[in-house]
């Protein structure tokens, strides 16, 4: 015993004389020298390895220093990035890549065809989370220093916005990687490279002026990590930061009437829904699932969940999306919905909603949902747990109904194909239906972008019908900065782009 | 003799330590929600989610997990964190000045009102003045600190724009930055801990005025003043520094929501990340360290009692 009092003591002074050094780093983002742009954000990256993260901070802040292939435009159309152009074989099997020329790394070093495929393999090799990304890839090869070639084994209309489409598809540097310094110390070929990184506080990234894209109109670009929304909007008020996404919800009108402020909104690309176990009774049953559908006042819910910053939908692609099919078959209409239940041979239905505090959103909903579908006779009972619970109950399928998002999707085949398809990765309401299978395997297969968009529509409209999953919203999109900071445009995927952004006088 | 308990007492923190060990090692395991799981996140695939529950050692027993996990706490190895990887005694080291620096401040600032303020009140017991400052305690133990914070927000830096709203800079490199930032989540912690040391000081003051070697000390004849000075505040010191010395413990392990309001880099918000990405090595690590923190904290209470009162003896 004596011996271990002596090495807590010895642990405990030098825990004490480590707390006495000098604090690390010097005030990155609250420079006031007018140069950098210091822009505020929720949360902290959990880390800045593309491939590795799933942390939407850590996409906020690799936004700006990585590239993808080719990347979406304002309008989610594919456009060139570091491939410049790209051609595809007569059998629609080959798909050749042309790399643009003279793009290097940050630390100086050439970019190349290589650093493509090296990418690639790693995610596909080391069973990364986007390795599915590229289920049926079947060849990745580089025949030159600038062209890199991707063989298939079926046509894949979706290509580009697979690999362009979501910065975990970014690529990245071999050196980089196999230091494991890319964990917080990242290189890349984006406009901007990483400067340096504050614990709990910071990361500033400075800005890259050998970028292909031309070299960013201000010199540094600070993210600070802000959690609460009241303080970041008063930081910006007090002009100790240029720009934030972090806004009360509940504020959004009042900071929109601010004059010194620039608020801007985007109907966003994800969407939240509704769903019920399809494998309990009596949910197996679509008049009951419909009869929840027109039981809900989607309106409703909005205004208590967002205060009113969604856009209502009753399918999973918002009309900012070229993929947008126009489709509202229900309206709030509990009678209905109670004569639905009624033919079901439902009554006094009792059922159990999984919600999380981790996404606030649900526990509001949940309560307006209650309240809402006790109204045609459905007993709607608010579990609330948290969200590693949660998820570890929808897997097991030990839910009567649940809410959640869905973030970050491109090509219509993210909205629907995982979550509804029979055999679907995310269909853990346990969906099935032969004619929705039928289309979404035409989608990917379809050449056409109409035909595939007619397809798509279809099964769309058929998952509605049967309330697969009930849609109930796509959240805005709300950013909000200083008049300063001049160029900077909202964009409905959600992506943070500072690259042409610059700050005035 | 001081000595001597100095390690008698260090070998005591040491078996409190271990027991720490075990219920937050017990507690985190009992905790639905499986880390692996979380730490995944969307890059979940049944593969990544083997390969990492093997390399963080979660798929051994969990008898064999602890001893492993003591074993290499003793030697200053707390493991590495779930989510980012890097060893837990570095990212603890990182965060320990901010708390450090803001607790600090907020004790001066909670000691610096309930001094004079709960020797004022008992002092005039009984009279309006007495009245107000056990109103106004009472709502400051109220409060909840966070709304504190946010109203000071509202008012320091939206409204008047004295103070910059969040944000922290280290006090070894810009005394100045630092004060100005500290300032407002110091005085939130600060007023909430003054509140309740007033109330302490207050009724000790009151106890020890009451007291036999007040009433002889008076009777020798010395001046109220002397009286007051010299026996009655020293002997109400004991049971007031055990509350100072508690509030101290507390805002060392970090003032969780504080740290959240005003994005403050400290433990409080380290353990805050943690616990809601199931980060068990990061969590236990905090836990232990603030641990170590009260018992020490505990420690110099014990022995500033012996200096202060002779009679409490150091056997």
């Amino acid at each position: 015993m004596r011996r271990l009092s002596r090495w807590a003591g010895a642990a405990l002074v030098s825990a004490l004389l480590g707390a006495c050094s000098p604090g690390t780093g010097v005030d990155p983002g609250l420079s006031k020298d007018g140069s950098g742009v210091v822009a505020a954000i929720a949360g902290e990256p959990d880390q800045l390895d593309p491939h590795r993260t799933s942390a939407y901070f850590s996409f906020q802040v690799l936004e700006n220093t990585f590239d993808t292939l080719v990347e979406p435009d304002r309008n989610l159309d594919m456009r060139p990035a570091l491939a410049e152009r790209w051609k595809v074989s007569k059998d629609r099997l080959t798909w050749t890549f042309t790399l643009r020329e003279g793009v290097t790394w940050h630390d100086g070093s050439d970019f190349g065809a290589d650093d493509v495929v090296y990418s690639y393999r790693r995610i596909i090799d080391k069973k990364l989370g986007n390795a599915w990304r590229f289920d049926g890839v079947k060849d990745i090869s580089a025949p030159d220093d600038s062209t890199v070639v991707l063989k298939l084994d079926k046509p894949m209309y979706n290509l580009l916005s697979r690999i362009g489409g979501h910065k975990g598809l970014a690529i990245v540097n071999k050196r980089n990687v196999e230091s494991g310094k890319i964990k917080t110390h990242p290189v890349g070929t984006g406009p901007f490279s990483f400067d340096d990184y504050n614990p709990g506080e910071s990361v500033r990234l400075k800005a890259n002026p050998h970028w292909w894209g031309g070299a960013p109109k201000i010199p540094s670009l600070t993210f600070r990590f802000i959690p609460e929304p009241t303080t970041a909007v008063a930081d910006l008020e007090a002009g100790e930061i240029n720009w934030t996404d972090n806004i009360p919800p509940q504020q959004v009108e009042r900071v929109s009437q601010n004059q010194d402020l620039r608020l801007d909104t985007a109907v966003g690309n994800d969407y939240w829904y509704l769903t019920t176990n399809q494998d309990r009774r009596p949910f197996d049953d679509p008049r009951v699932r419909r009869a929840i559908a027109y039981g809900i006042d989607r309106k409703a819910i909005v205004q208590a969940t967002q205060y009113g910053n969604a856009t209502v939908n009753q399918l999973a692609i918002p009309r900012t999306n070229p993929w947008y099919t126009a489709y509202s078959p229900y309206s709030h209409n509990p009678r209905r919905a109670a004569r639905l239940l009624k033919s079901a041979g439902v009554r006094d239905l009792k059922i159990d909603m999984l919600v999380t505090k981790e996404y606030p959103e649900t526990v509001v909903a949940g309560q307006v949902i209650a309240s809402q579908l006790g109204k045609i006779g459905i007993t709607v009972k608010p579990r609330e747990v948290d969200f590693a619970t949660w998820l570890d109950k929808q897997g097991k399928g030990e839910y009567d109904m649940l809410m959640l998002g869905w973030l970050g999707n491109l090509d219509a085949e993210d909205f629907y194909y995982a979550q509804h398809h029979s055999k679907g990765n995310f269909n853990f309401q346990k969906y099935s239906s032969p004619k929705v299978d039928r289309l979404l395997e035409a989608g990917q297969k379809e050449s056409d972008r109409k035909a595939r968009k007619v397809r798509y529509a279809q099964a769309a409209r058929q998952i509605a019908d049967d309330a697969s999953y009930i849609y109930l919203y796509n959240p805005d999109i709300v950013q909000v900065w200083a008049p300063q900071l001049k160029g900077y445009k909202v964009r409905s995927d959600g992506a943070v782009r500072f690259r042409d952004v610059r700050l005035a006088e | 003799m001081m000595l001597r308990f100095t390690l008698a007492r260090t070998g005591h923190a040491a078996v409190v330590l271990l027991g720490v060990t075990v219920v937050v090692f017990t507690l985190m395991h009992l905790v639905p929600g499986d880390p692996v799981r979380v730490a995944l996140g969307t890059q979940y695939t049944p593969e990544s989610y083997q390969a990492l529950r093997t390399a963080s050692g979660l798929d051994r027993p969990l008898i064999s997990q602890y001893f492993h996990y003591v074993g290499s706490a003793l030697t200053g190895d707390l493991g590495v964190s779930f989510r980012t990887g890097e060893p837990v005694t570095l990212v603890l080291l990182e965060r320990l000045p901010a708390t450090l620096s803001l607790a600090f401040a907020a004790m001066v600032i909670a000691v610096g009102i309930a001094f004079p303020l709960g020797v004022y009140a008992a002092t005039h017991q009984g009279r309006i003045s007495d009245t107000i400052v056990r109103v106004v305690s009472q709502f400051g133990v109220s409060v909840p600190d966070f709304w504190l914070g946010i109203l000071f927000i509202l008012l320091f830096s939206s409204t008047l724009g004295w103070l910059p709203p969040s944000g922290y800079v280290p006090l070894t490199e810009d005394p100045l930055g630092w004060l100005s930032r500290v300032v407002m989540p110091a005085t939130a912690v600060g007023l909430v801990s003054g509140a309740i040391i007033t109330r302490f000081v207050r009724s000790a003051v009151l106890e020890s005025l009451g007291s036999e070697h007040a009433r002889t000390a008076r009777a020798k004849g010395l001046r109220h003043r002397t009286v007051r000075r010299r026996h009655v505040v020293r002997n109400a010191m004991v049971p007031v520094i055990t509350v100072i010395g508690v509030q101290a413990a507390i805002l060392m392990g970090g003032v969780i929501v504080i740290e959240v309001v005003f994005a403050w880099p400290g433990l409080g918000r380290l353990t805050f990340d943690a616990v809601s990405a199931r980060d068990y090595p990061v969590v236990q690590g905090a836990v232990l360290l603030v641990a170590a923190l009260f018992l020490l904290v505990s420690m110099a209470v014990d022995l500033l009692y012996a200096r202060i009162d002779p009679r409490i003896s150091i056997r």
